[in-house]
């Protein structure tokens, strides 16, 4: 399964929060669009680089479908930084 | 997607429920099939057997550092908290074995200029499969400065 969200929150001393959701969903609207575009490029830089290009296009959309799940949590004098990818 | 999310996705974009409860509904979403399938009283003793190595069924790589300030250079002390999926590092994997062999050398190299003697060509799927089965909780103590210390855990969870 794709990223559909990530979710970024920003907490500081100060008491401000910062929250952020953000629909990576919605990049398949650009990303379908391009995708021609992001195929030939990709072509290219296989075929020059002497690689296959099916195996690298398989390994990047594992990549891509492996990311939800993904959480990093930084804390430093009580201020906290959280990126989940859902 | 997944059905279930989608729903949550719909509800949240609807505004019938607000981010927060979206949240901890995902997170519900993604723990229900371990935590749902199987009587409360077995939950305890099935993370002692992911903690034992039972290969399938760890799905994450966990890795947590605890810092001072003398180590960081920040007020207070800093911890990191990094939860990555085991099936990323295995795409990750598949993807450094793409790497043509011409660039092994420039890459080792590199690698290496920058403290990291890392051989790419060593880099195969097998060999993470390896790890995961014999990572079951590693500790690493840092010394540093004035005794100060900074602590490394990684495990799978």
């Amino acid at each position: 399964m794709t990223p559909s969200l990530a979710l970024v929150r920003i907490h500081t001393t100060g008491g401000k929060n910062f929250r952020l959701w953000l629909p990576l969903f919605l990049l398949w609207i650009p990303f379908l669009l391009l995708l021609p575009l992001i195929l030939l490029a990709l072509l290219a830089v296989t075929l020059a680089g002497r690689m296959n290009p099916w195996r690298v296009t398989n390994a990047l959309w594992a990549v891509l479908c492996s990311l939800p799940g993904t959480d990093v949590r930084v804390a430093s004098d009580g201020n906290r930084v959280t990126v989940r990818i859902l | 997607m997944n059905e279930h999310r989608r729903q949550i996705l719909d509800m949240l974009a609807a505004g019938t429920i607000n981010a927060d409860e979206a949240e901890r509904l995902i997170a519900a979403l993604e723990t229900e099939p371990e935590a749902g399938a199987q009587p409360a009283s077995t939950r305890a003793e099935s993370t002692t057997s992911v903690k034992s190595g039972a290969k399938g069924k760890v799905k994450y790589l966990r890795v947590l550092v605890e810092a001072d300030e003398s180590m960081t250079g920040m007020k207070g002390s800093t911890t990191v908290n990094v939860r990555v999926p085991l099936q990323l590092l295995r795409a990750g994997v598949r993807l450094a074995s793409l790497i043509p062999p011409q660039a092994h050398e420039q890459l080792d190299e590199a690698f290496s200029k920058h403290g990291v003697p890392l051989n790419v060509s060593q880099i195969k799927p097998e060999n993470l499969d390896e790890l995961i089965d014999h990572l079951e909780d590693l500790t690493v103590d840092v010394d540093g400065k004035d005794g100060n210390q900074t602590r490394v855990r990684v495990f799978c969870e």
